[in-house]
This record gives structure tokens, sequence and C-alpha cells, in this order.
């Protein structure tokens, strides 16, 4: 069967918006969207291919508010709460007021409040790294070397100290349930460059070790429409929903059901009409994505120093180095958004050291830091580190004192630590201090309005200006604060 | 609804810093302290108060806090901001406020605005210099904050007024109009010179109406029926049949489930299920069926449970205000801030769903664009603050269960009366038998404990039960261990013995709490000390541990053994009693008695702790087995007191105790006596279905709080910051909805006298559903435009849910006051408002548009065509199940969260942590935030799932079956009865060709690849592209 003429017909192109209005006919579909983006600077009024397309697909790919580097974002997410003085913000006085009380502690400040005990130093050894001296602790060897190339926040903090609200928190910009995480955010803004695979995908922990607090929530579109949710890839079975075709189907029967698709739909005297267009052409984007995204994901085919490179044949850190590739494997196919979470639920499955902070870090760390540190490079001999942002952070940090009971450290809301690399970031960048002992942020303080504020101004997009209205009220990933820090943007 | 929770937590270590620094102050007063704070005050209240009010106070206090800095009041302004203290106190040049306002530093200050006079920074410098002292604070003050008053322009924006009553416009072409809804859309068409479209063809009329109003296609069957009724009513009546049918309600309460943001799980940390959520979802589809008119609806779902709280459909009402989320896992810093989010988001939903107004954006100032001052929204939020979500038994069958219980009051009416007869006629002379003969002292080898007191590490709480058991509830620890403390009279102690009892509160019935039923007692440890002396006292040696029952490996010996690994259970003999006794290695013998402490420990096995005890001791000599009686301490010392009494000197309660037991020794009694309890074990019970509500006065559901599930008061906030309450708010209503002169008292009412509820929520619905003084204008308008809105696509009021300035102005605001009045008028029933709409000439006319009227009139506002629509997720699953002959119509009941079943869409479990992908897909909401319209979005995956999900291929399958041609029926027929089922009409020839020329083409594919059942495949294929076609779900 001859197949082309599947896909041979180009996109009808209007030469406004009130003319597409006007092709639009009976439908509704994406008009009240798309004006909404048009207002905000974020679809052209003029003609362009580009902009009609968006019209029709939220998906498509839009210009941002002002040029930038990152056209990409790849955020690994420390699930649990990292410890920021046992990793990255280092702390000789702790060492040297190990098993000192903290004075005029709040003991409500963590999770277990009558388990609060006296300052425990870091189990860790620290160096300095690189030309800019960076310290950092012993369970990152491998990301240490890259320390140059990234800018790190020693002064974030946060409003919660419980998982699920400071999760929502730092996804979404409100401890509350409900809004839209900045994956959603940055696709409905930015669109996504290829539409063949979703413009916005999370993975999770493979191991069985549960999902992050507060489930798909943390990646969910709030009251955006719901194709900016983040697309989570199954752990098991075919990574997207309705990913292949049912065994005994032939891609020729396939085409043939497609084809004929194609021409009853067709038939209709409306089928130009925008809508009914656009549905007919998702026939045909679905049918590619079938076999773009098993190709996305195939990282088989990556040859042998690459998957070394990740870390994939060391059994400790396998499954977030397979995650972390396939994350590379997505931005260099042109999607837009991808994030990552380490660790799974909570307590030892993640990040969140209550019982013994050195065995619980020096697992995770050794999960984790190879497949990172592969990252950078490989991104970085491809030249595409220069157009990716990399995220890392958790969504709060932990305690200097002790959790009574074990060696491990209870939730801190007031200090944790961000480090960034690539899409504009500024490599040996180092903003922010928290005190002596690395409790609170007090120099140069980051919000997670702040944070969220610099991601997306480092991929051309005013927070101010990205908003989308909601029961009556304009809505922003920002809420009423949020600043850029400049002292991170190159 | 600007609201920034995190500033909540910032303040509080504002208010630590704060006194610190001014306890250092005031260490260190100059001498002529007094006459300089009098000039400074001076200062203030000429100068200085108007210039930090003018330049400063907007975003340092006033609106915002930028730089979390606060010269509100002196204390703010002292402790400074982000970059430290604002002010040193009598040294300006040294204080950051006047290096920045000299524009010495960055940022210059005011921001973006001109530079002040030097006059005005001289003044400020020396208000500084001479103490910077406040006469009052920079704002409001409580009653400022409570005076503020709605304008009576304010109240004249269109929402707010009466309604208008209007006349029905006269039109040229009356030929065209059916109703008077037609008048109305007809004469702004004329004036626009724009003619609307004639009726659709009856066909798609069918399906449009089928859709619209019960959400299903139209049987084959039923399109004949309707095609063939050449009656002039055929089309109204069809309506009236929908209107009737119980699909009407399972389609139109999904509507009302989207702005209620109805979930069943509380979401956050756990995001765990309320499993009797889902009658509030039965409440609405019951409603609607009903045609409950519309201020009942309202009113029972804020207050059912205060109108008619006998009323099981009023009470299942109440989940509407306890839908939203809830955290599952409260900090105690977050329990009074996740309270205010929680009371919050009942006064918003309530504000969006029925009064379209954006009520929640007045949580943090005044709202921006409505006349909602903030006070306002707290008193609206004092409605709610002892409304807490919680459980109650309902009957659903009362008559189930009074017949029951008549029949069993029969049955069990001879058995009382042959006990009563034995007692009368028999027992008596036999039990003076015993007294004259053989009344002696008497010895039951085993004593049940009488426990003086109870305790769990782990934090059980312990119920003690008739029996003499304690039965252990509420939390269940990992590890538990158990204490008890026994007092005994017994002058002599030989062995101990544990019962492990069963119970029908407990995982499989226990004894254990682990969830199979099973327990494991790691270690048992048994102190003694003499009465009167401090217990434990000494630990005692045990010794011949025996046991009921022993699971393998874990032998009721480890209970008393060294190791910690070890332990008893009784693993797979569970759901019933077990037992344990423990001989003493030496009796203890003591005339004054024993404090004996039971020491239970459960460490073996992660939640393995007993859950029904009962303690017994005996002084039989050894070896002590498990047989003999068993008797309570306390009830045998007082029959061995009163067989000691002489007979003359037994009172009535000495007798009593004899007769008591005694009888408990007569075999005939026993028997009659057993046949009467035998029997009341088999009472029939009123069948009790967990129903969620929202009331007071009833226990919350509880989570993980480490904290109060409310507070009796709510108080205004300043900033909505729990730090600025400015006293309590007392319960009020929206005052530009108020029209009475005695204000909420108009509508408030005391609750009876020792009425467990405040009767505020029962005030609110009385003043929503006025539509005399209270909101009822407003709340009639909000509704019949979404009634519109889902008819026609769009609202009159295109923003559904925001009536208010920011939202958008009606397109036909004389149509949108007539169907309000139609509403009020006509009883607030909705069923005359959709038959209204129904029958219009705007609604049955066609879809066709034309690039001449689109120039006039692109966005269609004007109604000169139908706007398509696409069917919803649920519809479109729903529309594959019916059209393949799968739909399973059962209503009503527990939803489920199973992909495959196959009852309507509105049945699935709505778990905010696992929405239904397929649902999603096609823009569901997330049900975390009410939503009055749904966004329709075209994206691939959504045709990923229409050719590869298991749900589309079963769809095809099943209709396939339907289809095949049996007894020499045709390709050709089946082809035309796909159409006919799908789309309620046939395949044209050029359809039929294509269709038919695939189907063939593919039967010889699957026929080659060696398919014995070609022919259904391909069939299957091919009804699989009908469900895909952009007809099937996108409604002319």
């Amino acid at each position: 069967m001859k197949l082309s003429h599947l896909f041979a017909s180009p996109p009808s192109t209007y030469a406004s918006r009130r003319q597409f209005l006007q092709q639009a006919g009976s439908g509704c579909g994406m008009l009240a969207l798309a004006a909404l983006l048009e207002q905000q600077g974020l679809l052209s009024s003029t003609a362009g291919a580009a902009s009609n397309d968006a019209l029709l697909n939220p998906m498509a790919p839009r210009p941002a508010h002002f040029d930038a580097k990152a056209k990409n974002v790849i955020w690994l997410f420390m699930n649990g709460g990292p410890s920021q003085v046992d990793t990255w913000d280092y702390k000789p006085e702790l060492e040297k007021r190990d098993g000192q009380d903290l004075p005029g502690f709040d003991k409500n400040t963590g999770f277990f409040t009558e388990q609060v005990g006296p300052l425990m130093k870091s189990p860790f050894k620290f160096q300095q790294h690189g030309q800019t001296g960076t310290w950092a602790s012993e369970i990152f060897p491998n990301l240490a070397k890259h320390v140059d190339d990234m800018a790190f926040i020693y002064s974030c903090f946060t409003k919660t100290n419980n998982h699920s609200p400071a999760l929502f928190e730092i996804n979404t910009g409100m401890s509350r349930m409900g809004f839209p995480c900045m994956g959603a955010w940055v696709t409905y803004g930015l669109g996504t460059v290829n539409q063949n695979l979703p413009g916005f995908i999370t993975m999770y922990d493979t191991l069985g070790r549960g999902l992050p607090k507060g489930h798909a929530q943390n990646w969910g579109a709030g009251f955006l429409p719901g194709v900016f949710q983040g697309t989570a890839l199954n752990a098991q079975g075919a990574p997207i929903n309705n990913l292949y075709r049912r065994a005994d189907m032939t891609d020729e029967q396939q085409l043939a059901q497609l084809d004929l698709l194609r021409r009853l739909n067709k038939h209709q005297p409306q089928a130009q009409e925008a809508d009914l267009a656009a549905r007919i052409e998702s026939f045909e984007l679905a049918y590619r994505m079938q076999m773009a995204a098993p190709e996305a994901l195939n990282i088989d085919s990556e040859p042998a120093h690459i998957r070394q490179l990740y870390g994939i044949d060391d059994p400790k850190c396998t499954h977030f180095a397979k995650q972390v590739l396939t994350a590379r494997r997505l931005v260099e196919r042109g999607v837009r958004f991808v994030q990552i979470y380490s660790g799974g639920m909570e307590n030892e499955r993640s990040w969140d050291g209550h019982a013994n902070i050195g065995q619980n870090h020096t697992q995770f760390a050794g999960e984790t830091d190879v497949p990172i540190a592969g990252l950078l490079t490989d991104l970085k001999q491809r030249g595409l580190l220069e157009s990716t942002l990399v995220i890392c952070n958790g969504e709060f940090g932990r305690l200097p004192i002790v959790q009574k009971g074990g060696t491990g450290r209870d939730h801190n809301p007031h200090a944790f630590t961000t480090w960034l690399a690539g899409g504009g970031a500024k490599a040996g960048a180092r903003y922010g201090q928290t005190d002596e002992i690395g409790h609170k942020a007090v120099t140069d303080r980051v919000s997670i309005n702040d944070l969220h504020a610099t991601i997306l101004h480092l991929l051309g997009i005013d927070h101010e200006r990205l908003t989308y209205r909601s029961n009556g009220r304009d809505f922003r990933l920002t809420d009423v604060a949020g600043r850029v820090v400049k002292g991170v943007v190159a | 609804m600007t609201f920034d929770p995190g500033f909540l937590c910032k303040r509080f270590a504002v208010v630590l810093v704060t006194l610190v620094s001014s306890s250092a102050f005031a260490a260190d007063v100059p001498a002529d302290h007094a006459a300089q704070m009098a000039r400074s005050t001076e200062l203030f209240k000429n100068h200085v108060r108007g210039l930090l009010t003018a330049h400063c106070l907007k975003c340092h206090g006033g609106e915002k806090t930028k730089g979390e800095f606060d010269l509100s009041t002196r204390e703010g302004l002292l402790k400074g901001g982000e970059q430290g203290p604002a002010v040193i106190v009598g040294k300006p040049q040294e204080s950051l406020l006047v290096r920045l306002i000299r524009h010495e530093d960055e940022p210059n200050m005011p921001e973006d605005a001109a530079k002040l006079s030097d006059e005005a920074i001289e003044q400020i410098s020396a208000w500084i210099a001479s103490g910077a002292a406040y006469d009052k604070p920079l704002v409001d003050t409580a009653e400022a904050f409570t005076a503020k008053t709605v304008s009576a322009k304010d109240r004249q924006f269109w929402s707010f007024q009466p309604l208008s009553r209007p006349t029905v416009p006269v039109v040229k072409n009356e030929t065209w109009c059916r109703t008077s809804i037609d008048h109305f859309v007809l004469a702004r068409l004329e004036n626009k010179d724009l003619a609307a479209n004639g009726p659709v063809d009856r066909r798609k009329l069918i399906r449009r109406a089928y859709f619209d109003l019960i959400g299903l296609p139209p049987t084959v069957v039923e399109v004949e029926a309707f095609l063939s009724d050449q009656s002039s009513d055929a089309y109204d009546r069809l309506i009236d049949r929908l209107l009737a049918s119980p699909h009407y309600g399972e389609r139109w309460a999904r509507h009302w489930l989207d702005l209620a943001r109805f979930a069943e799980s509380h979401g956050y940390e756990q995001d765990y299920d309320r499993p009797s959520a889902y009658h509030y979802r039965d409440f609405i589809i019951r409603a609607l069926n009903e045609d409950m008119p519309y201020d009942r609806f309202v009113k029972l779902q804020l207050a059912g449970d205060e109108f008619e709280p006998e009323n099981n459909l009023a009470l299942m009402a109440t989940g509407f205000l306890g839908a939203g989320t809830h955290a599952t896992q409260i900090t105690a810093n977050q329990v009074e801030k996740e309270r205010y989010d929680e009371l919050d988001d009942m006064a918003a939903t309530v504000g969006t769903a029925m009064l379209g107004l954006t009520v929640g954006c007045a949580r943090c100032h005044d709202h921006k664009y409505d006349p909602i001052p903030q006070a306002d929204y707290y008193r609206l939020v004092s409605t709610f603050t002892t409304t807490v979500r919680s459980e109650m038994e309902l009957d659903f069958h009362p008559e189930r269960y009074l017949e029951a219980k008549a029949t069993f009051d029969r049955d069990h009416a001879p058995r009382v009366e042959a006990l009563a007869k034995f007692e009368q006629e028999q027992l008596p002379s036999r039990f003076d038998g015993w007294l004259a003969q053989d009344a002696k002292a008497v010895a039951p080898k085993w004593l049940i404990a009488d426990v003086q007191s109870t305790k769990s590490d782990g934090g059980a709480t312990f119920t003690r039960q008739e029996d003499g058991s304690y039965l252990a509830s509420e939390k269940n620890a990992g590890h538990d261990v158990y204490t008890f403390v026994v007092p005994t009279k017994q002058t002599m102690i030989t062995a101990v013995r544990i019962d492990a009892l069963a119970h029908e509160s407990l995982p499989k019935h226990g004894p254990g709490r682990a969830p199979n039923g099973n327990f494991a007692l790691s270690d048992f440890q048994l102190w003694a000390a003499p009465a009167g002396s401090p217990a434990p006292g000494a630990p005692v040696k045990l010794a011949n541990a025996n046991a009921s029952f022993e699971q393998k490996d874990l032998p009721v010996a480890a209970a008393i053994d060294d190791g910690k690994t070890t332990a008893w259970a009784i693993d797979p003999q569970v759901g019933k009693d077990h037992a344990a006794s423990f001989e003493l290695e030496a009796p203890i013998k003591s005339e004054q008695g024993t404090t004996l402490t039971f020491i239970l420990k459960f460490e073996n096995n992660t939640g393995h702790n007993l859950g029904r005890v009962r303690l017994s001791l005996s002084g039989a000599a050894k070896p002590v087995g498990l047989d003999g009686e068993q008797q309570p301490e306390e009830k045998i010392a007082q029959v061995n007191i009163a067989i000691a009494t002489p007979a003359a000197e037994r009172n009535e309660k000495h007798r009593d105790v004899l007769l008591a037991w005694f009888r408990s020794h007569d075999a005939d009694w026993k028997k009659l006596d057993g046949a009467v309890q035998d029997h009341l074990k088999q009472a029939p019970k009123p069948e009790l279905t967990k129903v969620m509500v929202a009331t007071e006065g009833l226990p919350a559901i509880r989570l993980h709080t480490q904290g109060a599930d409310f507070f009796e008061k709510t108080f205004y906030l300043k900033r909505g910051d729990l730090n600025q309450k400015l006293g309590e708010a007392p319960q009020s209503f929206l005052q530009v909805l108020m029209n009475a002169p005695d204000r909420e008292k108009h509508w408030q009412a005391p609750p009876p006298e020792g009425w467990r509820t405040s009767y505020r929520r029962r005030a609110l619905a009385n003043w929503i559903t006025d539509s005399e003084a209270g909101a009822g204008n407003l709340l009639a308008r909000v509704m019949v435009n979404r009634v519109w809105q889902h008819h026609i696509g769009r609202g009159i009021v295109a923003t559904p849910s925001d009536f208010g300035a920011s939202g958008e102005r009606p397109t036909h605001p004389e149509l949108l006051d007539y169907l309000a009045g139609q509403l009020i008028d006509g009883g607030w029933r909705l069923k005359d408002i959709h038959k209204q709409i129904m029958t219009s000439a705007v609604y049955v006319q066609s879809t066709e548009a034309d690039p001449r009227r689109a120039g006039l009139d692109p966005e269609n506002s004007l109604l000169w065509h139908r706007s398509r629509q696409r069917l919803e997720a649920e519809v479109i699953r729903d529309a594959m199940l019916a059209a393949s002959g799968q739909l399973d119509e059962r209503m009503y009941g527990p939803g489920t969260l199973d992909a495959t079943h196959r009852r309507r869409s509105i049945y699935f479990t709505v778990k905010r942590s696992q929405l239904v992908p397929s649902m999603t897909l096609f823009d569901a909401p997330d049900s975390l935030q009410g939503l009055g319209q749904r966004a329709a979005t075209i994206i691939a995956p959504q045709a990923l799932a229409m050719l590869n999900s298991q749900q589309a291929q079963d769809a095809a399958k099943s209709l396939a079956k339907q289809l095949l041609p049996s007894d020499g029926a045709t390709i050709e027929h089946a082809v035309t009865r796909g159409f006919l089922c799908t789309l309620a009409r046939p395949a044209d020839a050029e359809e039929l060709a294509e269709s038919v020329t695939f189907i063939k083409r593919a039967t010889a594919l699957y026929q080659s690849a060696g398919k014995s059942d070609a022919t259904e495949l391909s069939l299957a294929d091919f009804c699989q592209v009908l469900l895909g076609l952009n007809e099937f779900i996108y409604i002319d």
C-alpha cells in the first residue's frame, strides 16, 4: 500500500487569528488557550506557520519572552531531602560543636518533635575541588570533578517541614495541593519541539521503593489543561500508556486502518474545520509516536563507552543510570522538560535519612554520583549542556542536630542546597550562605518562588507574565512573589 | 487567594527576634529618653506618618512585605527585613532606611519612584535620631479592618442587581422562534443583521439531545422510533423521556461534581481513601433525577444535617463541604495553618460553585476587583469554624430491619417465657435446698484478675470488657509492651494465666492485631510486691508454660525464655480463643495479699500485639493446667462473703449474689438461659452504612495530625497571617448581597436546646437561597448560566464561575435574567429550564457556518449557529461501552478503580493520587479545585488510546460481534449497522464502499497470516475506526 499520502497533507495556514477563527467554524477546541498565550506574548498574533500550528496544537513550540540559552530542562530530584551539611555545604564549625546542644532550637522545626538531639558533625570528609575550590563531601567523588561547571545556591529555604507539602511547594510553588507544577508551566509557555514525544516526562524509582509523597500530583497540571501534565514513564510494561499496538496487528494492518479512518473523517463536510482537522492529524502523530518513543527510550542502542560513563553496569546505580541516560536521549530529541526522582517514598527508601545519615547518604549518593557526573560529561561533549539546564536538589534540607535514637537527621525547612549546571547558569557561581552550622539560610536567602523565577528566566520566560486564569484569578508559578537570582545567571 | 503560607513561618521567627532586640534596647536608656520620645512622636504624627504611609507602606506592611520588611509597627521597623535592621535608633546616618532613601545604598527607595525631598529625608532622620516613636501602628487597627463597607456604587455592578424581569423582545422573523428564549437571541442577531440557522436534521438532533441530557447515544431502535414519529410534539416528548431517564442524573451529576472538587481520597502524603464519600455522588444523582428544587439542593449541601437531620439524603449531601483535600500528616507547627486552608477550601468552593464569586481572593487582602472586603471573607469563613469531616452510620433500609426485628421478637418470646417459668416454678425450691445443705465456700481453680491499671507503651487504648478481658484499639504500634497491675487478696498463688481472646473488632477476629489475626508474645514477665509496698516489686520466676495451641516453632515456652527473637504465636488458629498458663517456681504466700505486675512484650514481629487479653491466677496445687473453672476474683470474694454470713443476717444483696452463683451451676437453668442467650446472638441489627458527612459535634475523621481538628474561633487575619489576629470574626455574609436591615440576623437562628451543631451553616444556606434579601438572585443566575453553557457550548456569561468584575459580561443579559426568573418562579426546578432551552430554535439549529456571518461574529457569541461540542472523557467512554453493547447500567454504590469495569464512568473511584488515565487523557479534572468549564484538548496520546488501548479494542470487538453477518447477511449489511449503532445514521455510498473494501482487504491479510477468525478481526478493526471517527465524539 502506498502510505505517503497519509502524512502528506500540510497543515493549513491562516493569514490571521481572526481568519483562523472563521475557519474554525463550529468548533471550540483550543481557542481559549491560544488567546491566552497570545495575550502573554507567547504566541504571535501575526501570520506564520508556527503560530497557526499553536492555535491547533497546544504542544507546538513557541518562542519565549526573550532569548535565553536554556531550551530544555533535566531536573534531578533527590527525593526525601538530602542533608546540605553532608553534601555541599561544608561547615567546619559543626565539627567543632559536635555533641553540643543547640541553644534556642525550636523543637517543632523538624518532624519528630520529641527526638531533638545535640549538634552532630558530618560523618563524611570534605575536600576542595576544581579551580573554584568548591567543598564537596566524599560521597560525590565523581560529581566533585564537575564543580566548576555548577552554580550553587546554598541559601534555599522552604515553608514547610513535611514531605508532601514541601514537594508540592518545590514543584508547584504552593504547599497546598492542586497547582500546576513547573514542568507543566514550562510546556504551557513554550510547548515542545518534538511532537512525536511527550513534552514533559517524569521518571520515578524503578526499584519498587514507591513514588514521592503526593504521588502524581507532583507532576500534575493542576488547573492548566491536562495536556501539560507530566507523562510518568511506567516502571513496567509499555513505558507510555497505549504505546504499542496489539500483538496480532501488523504495521500494514494498522496503516490500512488509519487510512480508512482518515478517509471517512475527511468525507465529513466540515472536516477542514480546525478542531476536526487537528484531530485527524493527531492520529497520524500517534502513529509516529509509536515508533519515536520506543526509539528514544531504547538505551540499548547506546555504545558501550557511553553506558559505562553513566554507570549502567554498576549494580548499585543501574536503575538511576538508565533513567539519566534516557533523559539525555529525550532532551536530545527535543523533549522540553524531564524530571527524575532519586529514591522512593520516604525514610530509608529515599534520601530521608532519619535513622542513619551516613549509611543513607552513602547509599543514595552511590546510586546517583556516577550517573549524574556521566550526564554532565556527556551533555558537554555533545554540546548539549549549553541548551540544557540541569537542576539538582530535594524538597528541603536536614537539621545539623542528630535525631535522637539514631545517627540520622530530621527535616529542615530553613536551609538546603540547589545546584544548577548548563542552560545559561553561571558556571562556578556560589550564591548565598547558611549560618555557621548550616541550620538556616542567612545571607541572600532564596525562596522557592525565587528559584522558580530564576529557572523560568534561564528559559527566557518572565515569571510575572506567564499566567493562567482559573476561577477568576490569574495564577503564576511564582504566586505573588519571586525574584530572579541574578547571581547564578551567566 | 494570594495566600502565602510561608510568610507565617517567617513571621514567627520575627516575633522571637523582636523580643530579644527590644529588651537589649531597654537596657540602655538615655537620661532624656522621655523628652526625646515625645519629640519623636510629634514628628511622627505631623510628618513621618504621612511620609511612610504615602511612600513606603504599600510594599512594606500594607499590601505586601517586600524583603520581609514591615514598617507598619515600630517592632517591625526595628526588626528590619532580609537585609537586617532598618533603623538604628538615635543613629539615622547609620540606619539602612535612611541610606536607601538618600540613595547612598542600593536599592534606592522608594523603588521606581522619585527620590523623597530633602526636607522629607530630614524629617525622617530627625525622627529616627529622637527615638523613631510611633503613636500607633500605621495601618488598620481591628476597627478599621472590620468597618469597611461596600458602597452603593459597588452594589450597582450587574451581577449584584436584582433580576430585571425583562419583557420578551419583539423580532422580525417570528417564524424562526419556537420559545421566548429565541426572541431574546434573535433580537440581538437581527440587530447585527445576522440570521440564525434552521433546525438540524432529526438524526443529528436525537443524538445531540441524548448526549446532552443522558450522556449516552440513542440505540438504533430509539432512532427509528423518533424518525417515524410524525406527530408535532415528537421532539417535546423525546425531551420529556430523557429528562425522566435515571441516566439524566448520572450525566448532569458529573458537571456538578466538577464544581464540587469531588474526590474519594484525602490527597497529600498518604492520600488515604474516603470509602464513605461516594454517598455524596449518589446524592447528586438522586437529587437531579427527582428534580429536587435547586434551592433545596444547595441548602442540603451546606447544612443538610441542620435542616433535615433524620433524612439520609440530606446527610449525604453535606459531603460537599468535606470533598476537598485534607493533609493526612500535619506537623505541630502547621495545624492552625492547615485548618485555615481547609476553611478557605470550603468558603472558596461555595463562592465559585454557587455564587460565581472568587471569594477566596479576599483571604489576604480586600478583593482586588469585587466588593468583598477581607473582613467579609473571614465572617463568611466563620460559618465553618466548627465544621468537620465525619462519618455517620445510616440505615438505608430501616423497613428491612423493622421486619426482621418483628420476626425475631416473635421467635424470642417463647424462650424467655420458658426461662421465666423455670425461674418461678422450679428455681426457688432448688435454691433454698442448696442454701440449707450445700452452700459452702467456693474456690474455682482460676480467678480472673481484677486489673487496677493498664498501660501500652505503643499507644494502644484498652477497654475493659464484661468478661474481665481488655480489648486493645486505636494505635497498633510496630512493637508494644503491655503492663497490667493486679492487686489480689489471694493468700496463695501457684500459677498465672493469660487468655488471648478473639473479638470481632480485630483483624480476622484476632486474637492478635496483626493483619492475619496473629500475635507474638516475645516475653512475659511477672513481678510481685506485698500489698502496700511499691509495685512492681521483685521479678517472679516462671516455669512449665502451657498453651492451648502453639504455632510451629513459636512455642509458649519462648515467652519466658531469654531470647528476644522467640515468641508464642498461634497462626493458623486465628479467630479463636487461646490461653497459656505459667507456674510460679516458688508459690507466693501472703496473708495480706500481693500486687502482681504482668508485663507482656510484643517485640518479635511488626504489629503482632495482642488484641484482647484476660489475666487470671490460681492457687491450685501443681501441676496447674488450663482446665478447671474460671471465675472473676471479685465475684468469688462476694459469694464467699455471702456464704460466710449467717442465714439470718443475709440481706437482699447477699441473696442475689448467691442466687446468681447457684443458678449458674444448675444444669436446667443453664440450658434455658443458654437458649435465650444463643438466640439473642442472632438478633437482627440495622444494616448500617458509613456515610461521610460534614457536620459539627461529631468526631472528625482523624489522620496523622499533631494537633486539634478545628479551633473554636475564627479570627480576622490581617494579610491572611496567623500571627496578625485582629479579633474574632463573627459569622456574617457578603455585604454586597445582603439587603436586610437586620443584616445577617435576618437569616440566623439559634439551634434548638441540646442540639449538637451551631446552625451557622443553616443561616448561610438561608441567605444564599434568599432571592428577596439575600444572594438568591445571583445563585439563580449562576445556575441557569451553567445549564445553558452545557447545552449551548458556552455560557451567557463565558466565565461560569466568575460573575465578578474580572469575569466576562453576559452576552445576553436580559435572557440570563429571564431564565433566572423562570427558575425561581418555577420553584427552582431545573428540568423545566432544560426543557425550555432544548426546545428552543437556538438549541435545535444546525452547525453550518459561513464566512460572511463568521466575519461579523467570529466567536459565535450571538449564537447564529450551533457550536459543535466534543464529548467529555466520561461520555466518550460511556458512549463506547453503550454503542458496543457492553454498558452495565447498575447505578449507585461504591465505585472502583478497575479500568475494565463496565458501569458508567461516574462510578470510577476518584482517588486523587491515582486518577484514571483514560479520564484525565480527555481533560477530566484533577478534583483539587472546583472547575466550571473543562478544556477540550486534542493530543496524540488520545489517538494512541483510540488505536491501542484495551478499552478501545474491547469495545471494537464487542461491537463487531453484534454486526457479524449471519444467515447470509452481507458485509454491506454489517457496515450499515455499524454506522447506525455508532453514528445514528447509515453509511452513504462512498463510505460503504470504502468500508467494505477495507474489511475485505483486512480479512485477506488476516487470512494470509493464518488467522481463523479473520472476518471477526477485520470487522473489529473496522469498528475501531467507527469509534475513532470525529463524528463519534464531536457532536454536531
